[in-house]
């Protein structure tokens, strides 16, 4: 027979991996008629819902893009003492329980927390509030759009900035005009990646901001107080539009690198 | 051949791991509401010394939510205890286990009582102020951040709501629900007055405005933290959780604490209807009262044997002294709903005095 590249067994092995994530999407989707569906997308809670965490995660992705990539970037161009403790404090959110990230983010925060107080003072505040949400869903995201751009920044080639520099471009020239044009793709991946996971977030926003709802604290609450009922259309809605805006996005990104 | 072999092995071993687990404990499922929190963990620490062979394994929810937990979800559960023992004959007693025509329970015991109060912290806002005649005033202030529990899954969530329509004829204004509820939510919670009956009218969509000074959480424990954190100035709670919790309480007058049995006929004036379908079968309807926990075995219980054994330690002189300890003293001697159908083990309980 045909000779495979890879050992026998992996195929299979790698299939029930797939499986395991596909049955549980397909199940909630196929669980719910297309009447409910209908009246979960003209549902105004839901709808309202939907728009503020899309938004919010949005928001979050914006401000790591501003000050993550900076950081993504001399952690792939400078060699420096103390880098692996730096690149570890990254890394923190995404070993920390993230019901455990919400207390602490709360005690920061919070009215009474370090940095709630004196902006309440200024009349800011973050919990309950649109500001809670953002910075819940930026503290448990943000490796993910760090870590992406820091490998996209990795993989330029140092040479082509420093031949720049050669020619008399100052640092900001190099990085506007080309260190970002060619690893923007690196970048986009992450920023979708942040902004997913910011949508998914549950245990940190909930602490911090459980009101306005976002949609997966919505889907939580019908789920404990209405059923499953009431929470499985909008569970599967969610899921179609991020499958959606999902796939739009990574054929954009594609699409994009496909024509340079 | 030789994978599926080894595969069906690894599985079988799996099973076979999972079947001879070392000391299999029987487990007792305890269903319990947020407010005895405190109580039954120290309760499941007595117990399971005492008891080495089963193992408590206790969720608390809002006592709504408790109940759902039992009929919506059918979940096994061996013990439910309900801050608000109305709950077990409405939703309980007449709702039949799937596939059978036996109802979920047909009996309960009147575990304990409790008063709605008024918790804070030395921090909270005007709280060299607040006393038994204005809190409802200071409550209403903008400035003051409030915590309510959510009347849609909670027992507080619905009591407290009773409180400030009860409170309007205790203080002679007629506007007391209003000014504190209005524009505080997208849709209003509204109170009908007719007179010598009012009716509290909850919306199915309950979610607080971007300016409210009210915070809501799915159950009034959930509000503990956010009073230590400072992010609320006050909270209603039962006395006893106040208590274990150390925070500085306001009492209410027995017309408005929802404690007194004297005070029942007042109480009565109030009804917290929800403007939805609530559940399956049943559409709740909460007739104010005397604050009673309620305590029944399941009919579809998995373990009735460890359960009753429970209930039998709650009842005896260290179960009742940690009870009291936890500021919510027990009930004795013991009353409650059909006691007729008590299982026998649980019958000497009738001989407390």
């Amino acid at each position: 027979m045909n000779k495979r590249p890879f050992p026998p067994g992996f195929a299979i092995a790698g299939s029930i991996l797939i499986l395991f994530i596909i049955l549980p999407v397909l199940v909630t989707l196929l669980s719910v008629s297309l009447q409910s569906l209908l009246e979960t997308i003209t549902d105004r809670e839901v709808a309202r819902s939907i728009g503020l965490t899309f938004i919010a995660a949005a928001i979050a992705t914006s401000l790591g893009l501003l000050f993550g990539l900076p950081l993504a970037y001399i952690m792939a161009r400078v060699k420096f003492p103390g880098k692996s403790l730096l690149s570890g404090i990254i890394d923190l959110p995404l070993i920390i329980p993230h019901t455990a990230a919400g207390i602490a983010l709360l005690l920061v925060f919070g009215r009474q927390g370090i940095l709630g107080g004196p902006l309440s003072n200024l009349g800011i505040f973050f919990t309950d509030r649109l500001g809670g949400i953002v910075v819940g869903m930026m503290f448990v995201s943000l490796p993910l759009l760090v870590n992406a751009s820091r490998e996209a920044f990795h993989s330029v080639n140092p040479e082509l900035e420093h031949a720049a520099r050669v020619d008399g471009a100052n640092a900001w020239q190099v990085f506007w005009n080309i260190t970002l044009p060619l690893a923007w793709r690196g970048i986009l991946s992450g920023a979708i990646t942040m902004w997913a996971r910011g949508i998914s977030e549950f245990g940190a926003v909930a602490i911090l901001a459980y009101s306005p709802k976002i949609i997966p604290v919505l889907i939580y609450e019908r789920f404990q107080g209405f059923g499953l009922s009431s929470a499985t259309p909008v569970a599967a809605l969610l899921m179609i539009l991020v499958l959606i805006v999902f796939l739009v996005l990574r054929w954009l990104a594609s699409s994009v690198d496909a024509e340079v | 051949m030789k994978k599926a072999l080894a595969g069906s092995c690894i599985l079988v071993i799996l099973l076979f791991l999972n079947a001879c687990a070392p000391k299999q404990k029987t487990p007792l499922v305890v269903f319990a509401a947020g407010s005895l929190i405190q109580p039954f963990n120290d309760l499941e620490k007595a117990f399971e010394l005492k008891y080495p062979d089963i193992d408590v394994q206790t969720e608390y929810h809002g006592s709504i939510q408790v109940m759902r937990h039992v009929t919506d979800l059918h979940e096994e559960i061996d013990i439910v205890a309900t801050a608000d023992q109305s709950l077990i004959p409405m939703l309980m007693y007449q709702v039949d286990i799937p596939g059978t025509t036996i109802p979920y329970a047909n009996w309960f015991i009147s575990m304990a009582s409790n008063r709605l109060a008024i918790a804070y912290t030395p921090e909270s806002k005007y709280q060299e102020e607040i006393n038994q005649e204005n809190w409802w005033e200071i409550l209403s202030r903008e400035d003051v951040k409030v915590g309510l529990s959510d009347p849609r899954f909670d027992a507080v969530g619905y009591r407290q709501l009773m409180v400030f329509a009860l409170a309007q004829d205790v203080f002679g204004k007629g506007d007391i629900f209003d000014t504190f509820l209005q524009h505080q939510f997208t849709k209003e919670i509204r109170l009908v007055d007719m007179g010598d009956i009012k009716i509290i009218r909850i919306p199915e969509i309950l979610e607080t405005t971007g300016t409210s000074h009210i915070m809501m959480r799915g159950s009034s424990v959930a509000l503990i933290s956010l009073l230590e954190a400072g992010e609320i100035d006050y909270a209603f709670e039962y006395e006893s959780v106040i208590q274990q919790h150390g925070f500085e309480m306001l009492r209410l007058p027995s017309a408005l604490n929802l404690g007194e049995d004297s005070f029942s006929d007042a109480y009565g004036k109030v009804t917290v209807k929800m403007d939805f379908q609530r559940f399956a079968s049943v559409d709740p309807v909460f007739k104010g009262e005397q604050i009673k926990y309620g305590l029944t075995i399941p009919s579809n219980a998995p373990h009735p044997e460890a359960a009753a054994e429970f209930i039998q330690f709650l009842y005896s002189s260290e179960g009742q002294a940690i009870m009291a300890q936890n500021a919510h003293p027990l009930i004795t001697p013991l009353t409650g709903s059909n006691l007729e159908n008590l299982p026998a083990k649980l019958q000497i309980l009738l001989t407390i005095k």
